[in-house]
């Protein structure tokens, strides 16, 4: 479980009570009072809120909910829908499970609000295949939240009908994607689609659909209740509220944590997680996932983890999946990870991502069995430069920017490999 | 708001409908913008990622064929970016493509050839192990699948699922061991397979007709109309005029076809060919056939028409020739001789309504409305198709002119009717296929030019005209247009006595 | 062979004189040769003569001479019937029927490979342009014959004649159809050792 320090508890407000996925739980600590508060509500009234909050994408990009939210045609007649991207792939992150595991409840009235804000009737949630137990808590949740009126026809006398249902798809990365998710929630294979029409006006099914990341729906009940102005309060100014990191590697307590964004990295890691473990030293650390490129110990000095500050650094803040790489890691492992990885979730639909990641993989596999040349370094480089920002989704970019900034920053690490045939 | 956007692509500017994609643009102004993916006859894909160009004050390089033009969009293709682009997404089709032109039937028509020759990186930095797939499949139809070549441009998912409706292709697995392929248990079949050889820019899909047949690059392409159907699509000819060879019809863009051709049309230049043509005239008196050459073909014809009444002589003509052919015709034998007995030749079967939804039409004949037409200006003839052999023979007719159909293959019963005609007192065949050459009782033969070998219009179900142009050298020396036999044939007869 | 300089014939109008200059001229030369002769009769000096079809001219690597196809380690034609031969060969002596080969991996193969060796100029260019190494141009010179349609050499003679003593494997394998990096190519020396393999 997670050790998070009681700085703000938004998202972990139920972190350590007994039986906390229960409907029961979750109202008496004012669970679903947004709900009610917001039904009185006009849409626009919400947007208008979520925007003033401050709310950004968890899931990734880190774009602002309201404005996504806003993007939704709100005089074309027929169905429109609500997904909540529940298909937590991206390595190194185990946040949305937690929050499912831990109050589920958080997530399904997020949705009805976005529901409400949208004008939308049905909503999905997709759940990555391998969360079994996730899938079996959510599914518990709509169930109590039908009974308890908070979903289906006529939510709570206001009117407002919104069904909620759950869906898995077979479990790929690429279905994180929300396009990608979309085609898959439609039956199809999980493959991103073309932007433009973006789906906030032509998505499931061909209707304006909104897929948000399951921590920013999570969120949406507290601003809801203490309002946009005490959500803003906490954070930086550019990227305020609270984030779930996930930490891994070699520190001594890993974990979820939630912090308020702008937090330092150094006190997270020597004091929340107590440090790294003994004998052990910092060599890197990927702040955001496998797809943000990864920074050595004298970028991470006096980082804080927000948005901004890592963009700063060249990295992005990405699903707060932090990654700590010590020094008994080596590269050239983590780049055949990667590559490999990349190579295996790649769709196949553009160009250069599906040949791009196979030779970026290829040429690691070389490396790895010893066939490697020094100059595969610098072309591995290459390749990754040409693959970013040309395809459909950011597969290609999230295989792209570890593999440039691997190859730049421990390219000597992985040259001394293929010169002596072991890490250094 | 106007319903025009005015922009500029490489500094020039272009004003076009609201809507249209800077690639649309390009095409219309000559701008090549390298492409796989694209067709102007599908949806968008944009999977290539070929068509990349820059637009001033974006910073990411977009795709052209999904970039919808914008009033003071500025639009650059010239750049040093874009070139490197565009060398590099070259590049990334071609590092598991297998390289195997010396056998690849596309080799010449190749999209990655050409666009190796225009936009290639030449130096090539993969020196892994390629990906291995299969190879030479037989997916149905006149299809030969090789998913080694295939750069999963998904054109042909996208005819499939489009135009013929008939979804049997698909992409399966992912990343760089995806494949196009047939779902479990299906075949491609309909009359259109070819089309997918054709949309394929590269050589995944070839043509189990074409196959190792001959080198495209030694192919002279001529533009002319299909004579299969009354559709009238708008077609090259492939053939070698040094062997007299045909080998293929491609669509070409047009108004009667679009961008599509049928199979059953593609098939309508065998008839063309040595093995199965009229290759020679013959005269047979008395059972002893006797080949001649033109000039004496013709004046034995011209002096037993000489002596034939005008109402014993009687004419059966197939739609399958021009108009300018017909005019010749019923200017002589109806307006100079006095013919009054004009037959139609069209399969007694076939329904002129029928037509398959996308193409192909009943009706098989290229040029119904061209001989109706000149039918009803020569005030001969009835509109309905014949019993051909049996009306001739009951009309009492002592001598009959048969303008035999060019395409044997929309007529079914033709040689029934051929063997009919032959027993007849005199009937001189007119034939461009070789039917007739075997058949011992035909008394006189005068072989005729194809399509592909003669100039003039075919009129279409819908009365608009497709043109034979560029006409191949005729591969048999004897033969003649309608126009030019006619003519020998009115020159002799006003001489003969 | 020594070069002799004589006089040049006398020019003026004396018409003995000139005679007598032609003549004195002609039993230089008359002596030179009887003298050789004498000398290569007795063995005194070597003759530059070669006593061919006896004795065998050799002629250096690079001579282009009767065209042969390779083979492959499994006897069949290495040549894919991809006329590039016929393409780049300027006196359009090749002429190539392709067909679909039973075994479905190797897709393409000559069904009718011919050359007409009396239109051949004998410039190489087929050799040059062939992607596989799959026809060559070998030393054989000596091609006389009498009837005509032993001019046009068939698949099967450019392949197995004779003279090839079972024909000539070729060093290119499947694997190294496409060598893209210098670890795949074979040693550029392990190639001609191949290339003249068989040839004398």
């Amino acid at each position: 479980m997670g050790n998070t320090t009681d700085k703000v508890k938004i998202l972990t407000a139920f972190e350590g009570m007994p039986n906390s996925r229960a409907l029961s739980t979750y109202t008496s600590k004012g669970g679903y009072d947004a709900l009610k508060k917001v039904l009185k509500m006009q849409p626009a009234q919400i947007i208008e809120e979520v925007k003033q909050s401050g709310l950004r994408g968890r899931g990734g990009a880190g774009f602002p909910t309201g404005l996504k939210w806003s993007f939704v045609p709100q005089n074309l007649p027929g169905p429109r829908y609500l997904v909540c991207n529940n298909d937590e792939g991206e390595p190194g992150t185990f946040k949305d499970r937690y929050i499912a595991e831990l109050s589920p409840h958080m997530i399904v009235e997020g949705m009805v609000i976005a529901a409400k804000a949208i004008g939308a009737c049905k909503g999905y949630i997709y759940t990555r295949y391998e969360f079994f137990e996730e899938i079996h808590w959510l599914e518990t949740a709509i169930k109590e939240a039908y009974q308890a009126g908070f979903l289906g026809k006529n939510i709570q006398g206001s009117g407002f009908d919104f069904d909620l249902d759950h869906y898995t798809g077979a479990g790929a990365y690429i279905c994180g994607e929300e396009t990608g998710l979309i085609s898959s929630l439609e039956g199809k294979k999980g493959q991103p689609k073309l932007k433009p029409p973006f789906p906030a006006v032509s998505g499931y099914l061909g209707r304006p659909t909104v897929v948000n990341n399951t921590e920013t729906f999570a969120a949406v009940p507290w601003i809801m209740t203490n309002g946009a102005a005490a959500y803003k309060a906490i954070g930086t100014e550019k990227s305020p509220g609270t984030k779930l990191f996930s930490i891994a590697g070699a520190i001594k307590k890993p974990g979820v944590y939630e912090l308020p964004l702008g937090y330092s990295f150094e006190k997270l890691l020597n004091d929340d997680c107590g440090g790294m473990l003994p004998g052990r030293t910092l060599k890197a650390c990927i702040p955001g996932g496998a797809s943000a490129p990864v920074l050595t110990p004298e970028e991470l000095k006096g980082l804080t983890l927000d948005y901004e500050a890592i963009a700063a650094k060249g990295s992005m803040l990405g699903s707060g999946a932090v990654m700590i790489i010590d020094d008994r890691q080596s590269m050239v492992e983590l780049m055949k990870v990667i590559a490999d990885f990349y190579h295996h979730e790649s769709c196949g639909q553009c160009t250069p991502c599906r040949e791009g990641t196979g030779w970026l993989a290829n040429i690691m596999g070389g490396i790895w069995e010893k066939q490697g040349a020094e100059s595969d370094v610098d072309r591995m480089w290459t390749v990754a430069k040409q693959m970013g920002g040309r395809t459909i989704c950011a597969l290609s970019d999230a295989a792209a920017m570890p593999t440039m900034a691997i190859t730049k920053k421990f390219g000597d690490e992985i040259r001394e490999y293929i010169r002596r045939g072991t890490s250094a | 708001m106007s319903d025009k956007v005015s922009f500029k692509i490489n500094g020039e500017s272009v004003t076009v409908p609201k809507g249209t994609t800077v690639m649309q643009a390009a095409q219309q102004m000559k701008i090549a913008i390298p492409h796989f993916c694209w067709h102007p006859g599908l949806s968008v894909a944009g999977v290539c990622r070929f068509c990349l160009v820059k637009v001033e004050g974006r910073p990411k390089l977009e795709i052209a064929c999904n970039l919808q033009a914008v009033d003071g969009m500025e639009i650059r293709t010239d750049t040093e970016e874009v070139k490197d682009a565009h060398k590099w997404a070259l590049e990334f089709h071609l590092i598991n493509h297998p390289l195997d032109c010396p056998i690849c039937d596309q080799a010449g028509e190749c999209g990655l050839q050409n666009y190796y020759m225009s936009v290639g990186k030449y130096q090539s930095q993969m020196d892994r192990p390629k990906v291995l797939k299969p190879k030479a499949l037989d997916v149905g139809g006149d299809l030969v699948l090789d998913t080694e070549r295939c750069i999963l441009c998904s054109r042909c998912v996208r005819f499939e699922k489009e135009v013929t409706k008939t979804d049997a292709l698909g992409i399966f697995d992912r990343g760089d061991h995806a494949i196009i392929g047939t779902y479990p248990g299906k075949k491609i079949s309909h009359n259109y397979t070819t089309n997918l050889v054709d949309i394929c820019p590269v050589g995944a899909f070839t043509s189990k007709d074409f196959r190792f047949k001959q080198r495209v690059w030694f192919l002279e392409e001529k533009p002319s109309t299909c004579a299969g159907c009354s559709t009238g699509c708008q077609v090259d000819v492939f053939g070698k005029e040094q062997t007299g060879t045909y080998y293929r019809l491609k669509p070409r863009e047009g108004e009667a076809n679009g961008h599509w051709m049928c199979d059953y049309g593609r098939g309508t230049y065998r008839h063309l060919n040595q093995e199965e043509r009229q290759r020679f005239a013959f005269v047979n008196d008395r059972g002893s056939r006797r080949d001649v050459d033109f000039n004496e073909a013709i004046a034995v014809l011209a002096k037993k028409l000489k002596h034939t009444k005008a109402d014993d002589v009687a004419i059966l003509v197939s739609a399958q020739y021009t108009n300018e052919e017909y005019e010749a015709l019923f200017d002589f034998f109806v307006g100079k001789i006095g013919v009054k007995k004009v037959y139609q030749w069209r399969e007694p079967t076939e329904k002129l309504s029928d037509f398959d939804g996308l193409l192909l039409r009943g009706d098989r004949n290229a040029n119904t409305a061209g001989l109706l037409a000149a039918m009803k200006l020569h005030k001969v003839g009835g509109d309905k198709p014949m019993n051909q052999h049996e009306d001739v023979a009951k009309s009492g007719a002592k001598l009959v002119i048969a303008l035999v159909p060019e395409i044997p293959t929309g007529f079914p019963s033709l040689k029934t009717h051929l063997l009919g005609l032959s027993e007849l007192e005199f009937v001189s065949f007119w034939s461009v296929n070789g039917l007739i050459d075997d058949l011992k009782q035909a008394r006189h033969v005068i072989p005729l030019k194809g399509f592909a070998e003669k100039r003039g219009t075919f009129t279409n179900h819908a009365g608009k005209d497709g043109h034979l142009t560029t006409p191949f050298n005729c591969p048999v020396p004897d033969a003649r247009c309608i126009v030019e036999t006619v003519s020998a044939l009115a020159e002799v007869y006003s001489r003969a006595h | 062979m020594a070069i002799k300089k004589v006089a040049p014939p006398p020019v003026d109008a004396n018409g003995f004189a000139a005679a007598w200059g032609y003549f004195t001229t002609i039993m230089t030369g008359m002596s030179f040769t009887a003298k050789t002769l004498f000398l290569q009769l007795t063995g005194r000096e070597k003759t530059n003569t070669l006593e061919w079809p006896e004795q065998p001219a050799t002629y250096g690597p690079r001579f282009k001479g009767k065209h042969f196809l390779t083979l492959r380690d499994d006897g069949n034609v290495r040549c894919t019937a991809c006329f590039l031969c016929a393409t780049n060969c300027p006196a359009q002596c090749i002429h190539i029927e392709a067909g679909q080969h039973p075994e479905n991996e190797i897709e393409k193969y000559p069904v009718r490979f011919e050359i007409d060796i009396l239109r051949c100029v004998f410039c190489g260019y087929c050799e040059e342009a062939c992607p596989v190494d799959a026809i060559r141009l070998g030393p054989e010179y000596a091609m006389a014959g009498l009837a005509e349609e032993k001019w046009v050499y068939t698949k099967d003679y450019l392949a197995q004649r004779g003279e090839l003593r079972g024909g000539i494997t070729s060093v290119k394998d499947e694997n190294e159809k496409h060598p893209i990096t210098d670890k795949a190519h074979p040693k550029e020396a392990e190639i001609h050792s191949y290339v003249r393999h068989g040839h004398h």
